[in-house]
């Protein structure tokens, strides 16, 4: 048992030894810290600047423009005469979206008559779209049933029929996780599930590629070290760092741990496995590099998982991350316990098995010779 | 090989041309790799806007009336009611379990209340921790309850109330003419996509140069080998690099070939604008390699700084969390990588068909970004090429 221990630390020492391997395990996981989460600080969209064009100039529309300009979403950034002038400040970028309300806007109202309004949102980008959309909607939604309300009373409906009558239902919808809608809070745990992978990868390719394995106790105590480096590598970004952004956090630290092990034995023998198919540094080093962003788009977080066809889908999840990026978030941002995230834990150990042996195999028939 | 090269440049290209055809693994990566990539990229999001997402029911009510609002969830072609449980407590665990991204919540009394004018709510508790899905789920949600209030709710109301049958009529008096400017499809999926492989791309190309010249600076002399073959530092860039530029313009329009091509993609600006800053986006990409690579001296160092640079160029090019709401030193660094000003660029004349003269200054702010690289990258070879040469003797 000591022996073992001696080679972890010697294994550890190697490692930190290697300027390149030093650089990549921690250095490159330090400067992702700082760098990766600065886009989505602000967190959410508030006031994207729209144009407006208000056709009808009436008490009811000035209503409504008020209404929209004082929603979080969007603020009125400029007032246009007409459609040409909107959209050159559409094009120069200066407005987001455009707001149009036709003439006779109130007096169609009064009438009783629909009195529609036109939007135009970014369909280039979709948080700007969606935001823009939703404003208008609940502007226009508020306005209209406080419209529907007094066209019943004028027919005679009494107050609380016409109240239920506008509004049959109270439709509540609750975000049970991250309630702010952030967008750090969405990305940035995810997000590091995948780079302390491509790095554990990398890291074991700089240290092993093209290099004889040392026989004896080192052959298990090698990897033993780098799954112990990255159980503390694992606390760093998905509890300490998260806190440091103020994410929101309901996980418990065990069962996080719980998933990172048989994650980080999977992810470990898939990387000696790598090593017997590409065998220079550079040569794992750059596989690495330019696949790590197409596998987080695979990962359930941008895109449902469910949505990808067969045989696609299984031949993903064979990706350590595909299936455990989302294991973790669930586990630190949502509470889950380890009861359900069980799949995952199950699949983690059978990838780890299935590398493993593969590394073995693969080993053994390129070094017919090594015993 | 064409005579109009200079001899030292067409020197250099030959050289690099025979390394790349005697590493057929290297090669293989460098090249095929990126359009097999871009191919698979392609298969997993063919499908299009994810359909069919499941949610989990708990109908307390169970009535004709509570079974119909769960009927009409599940006709949301976004959704599928996948299961029903007898209780929030079941489908929390649904949710956790990731079998499920909402529980829907259909009170007790639902009906009896509905009929009293009593107002009862519907409730959808979504999982927002996956923000996009999320909201794809409440948004579908929301509208098939809404459709529900204000069809069959309303009309049990009516009848139930014995109200006028103008009461009925539930118009919406201020209805939203929402239309997208120049995406017409609002297209998530192949606009996710027309973004991804470029960035993809990016990492490649950057990764690329990163590699061919820092092998070269990583070996004692390797750099000055490489300018004297090449006469002075330009011609030996350029014929280094020539091959990786040609390959990669190549998958560039392969890429774009499958957008516009097989995803019918709306293409409404300048094709001739289009190439410009495709080329531009190559050669700013491989010139932040280069300089990278002597930055580094070694092939680890210099692949290491890449995956720093392009790794999450993604989120500072704007296409997720819009720049406009970036701190300063996010919109600053993105503004550094090529692939911001060119996604801008491509979804002006790709989806906006903003006219060519608004475009100009992104294509100068490319431009800019290829001068800077390039400068720096022939300046950073020239010195170290220089000083490792005077470094020999000894």
């Amino acid at each position: 048992m000591m022996r073992f221990f001696a080679a972890m630390a010697d294994a550890l020492t190697r490692l930190f030894a290697d300027k390149g391997a030093r650089m990549t395990m921690v250095g490159s996981i330090l400067i992702y810290a700082c760098l990766y989460p600065q886009p989505y600080v602000g967190e959410v969209v508030r006031d994207i600047p729209i144009a407006v064009i208000d056709q009808d100039g009436s008490t009811a529309s000035r209503e409504f423009l008020r209404r929209l300009d004082s929603s979080d979403s969007v603020a009125i950034a400029a007032v246009a005469d007409g459609m040409p002038e909107a959209t050159d400040l559409y094009y120069a970028r200066e407005v987001y979206g455009i707001v149009l309300i036709p003439p006779q806007f109130e007096r169609d109202l009064l009438a009783g008559r629909q009195a529609p309004v036109a939007a135009f949102g970014d369909g280039s980008y979709f948080v700007l779209y969606g935001g823009l959309a939703s404003a208008v909607n609940q502007v226009a939604q508020s306005l209209g049933a406080q419209v529907r309300l007094s066209r019943l009373t004028a027919m005679g409906v009494d107050q609380a029929t016409a109240t239920a009558l506008v509004a049959p239902i109270d439709i509540a919808s609750v975000p049970l996780f991250n309630p702010n809608g952030g967008y750090a809070s969405y990305l940035v745990p995810a997000a590091f599930v995948l780079i302390i992978q491509q790095t554990l990868l990398m890291g074991i390719g700089i240290m092993h590629a093209g290099r004889p394995t040392r026989p004896g106790v080192p052959r298990l105590a090698t990897p033993a070290a780098y799954i112990l480096l990255y159980m503390v590598l694992i606390g760093a970004t998905q509890i300490v760092l998260p806190w440091v952004y103020g994410l929101p956090q309901l996980g418990s630290p065990l069962t996080l741990f719980a998933l990172a092990l048989p994650f980080l034995i999977a992810v470990t023998a898939m990387g000696f496995a790598l090593l017997q198919v590409i065998n220079t540094r550079e040569g794992v080093v750059f596989f690495l590099v330019v696949q790590g962003m197409p596998l987080f788009f695979v990962s359930g977080v941008a895109w449902p998982l469910e949505s990808v066809a067969e045989p696609m889908r299984s031949l993903m999840l064979l990706f350590p991350s595909s299936s455990a990026v989302l294991a973790f978030t669930r586990v630190d941002q949502m509470g889950a316990d380890l009861y359900q995230i069980m799949p995952v834990i199950r699949l983690q150990g059978m990838l780890a098995l299935g590398y493993g042996v593969l590394a073995v195999l693969l080993h053994r028939w390129r070094h017919p010779n090594a015993g | 090989m064409s005579r109009s090269l200079p001899a030292g440049l067409r020197r250099v290209l030959r050289r690099e041309l025979r390394q790349i055809r005697f590493r057929p693994k290297l090669a293989f990566m460098l090249l095929p790799f990126p359009v097999l990539l871009m191919g698979l990229l392609a298969v997993v999001f063919s499908p299009g806007l994810p359909t069919d997402l499941p949610v989990a029911v708990v109908d307390r009510d169970n009535t004709t009336l509570s079974r119909q609002a769960v009927r009409m969830v599940d006709a949301t072609p976004d959704l599928r009611v996948a299961l029903q449980v007898p209780d929030l407590a079941h489908g929390r665990e649904a949710l956790f379990a990731g079998d499920v991204y909402a529980v829907v919540l259909i009170p007790e009394n639902m009906e009896r209340d509905l009929l009293a004018g009593r107002q009862p709510e519907l409730v959808t508790l979504y999982n927002n921790q996956l923000l996009t899905i999320g909201g794809i789920v409440s948004r579908a949600t929301r509208s098939a309850f809404a459709t529900f209030g204000s069809g069959a709710a309303a009309a049990a109301l009516v009848a139930n109330g014995n109200l006028p049958e103008a009461a009925r009529v539930a118009i919406q008096p201020i209805p939203v003419q929402q239309s997208p400017l120049f995406n017409p499809a609002l297209d998530y999926v192949h606009f996710l996509l027309a973004s991804l492989m470029p960035t993809v791309l990016q990492i490649f190309i950057t990764s690329a140069a990163a590699l061919v010249v820092a092998r070269d600076a990583q070996h004692v002399n390797g750099l000055v080998r490489l300018r004297a073959l090449g006469g002075s530092p330009l011609p030996a860039l350029v014929g280094k690099l020539l091959p990786y530029a040609c390959a990669y313009l190549l998958t560039l329009l392969i890429a774009d070939a499958i957008m516009f091509g097989v995803f019918g993609s709306p293409f409404n600006g300048s094709l001739v604008l289009h190439l410009v800053y495709s080329v531009l986006f190559v050669l700013a990409s491989l010139s932040l390699g280069t300089v990278l690579a002597i930055v580094a001296g070694d092939t680890i160092g210099a692949l290491g700084m890449t995956a720093v640079m392009t790794g999450p160029a993604f989120g500072f090019a704007g296409i997720s969390f819009p720049r406009i709401t970036m701190n300063g030193f996010a919109w600053a660094w993105g503004g550094m990588i090529p692939l911001t000003p060119y996604l801008q660029l491509r979804t002006d004349q790709a989806l906006r068909g903003t006219p060519v003269e608004l475009s100009l200054p992104d294509v100068g702010w490319l431009a800019g970004l290829v001068v800077l690289y390039g400068t720096l990258a022939l300046l950073l070879f020239a010195r170290s090429s220089a000083r490792t040469s005077q470094e020999v003797p000894q």
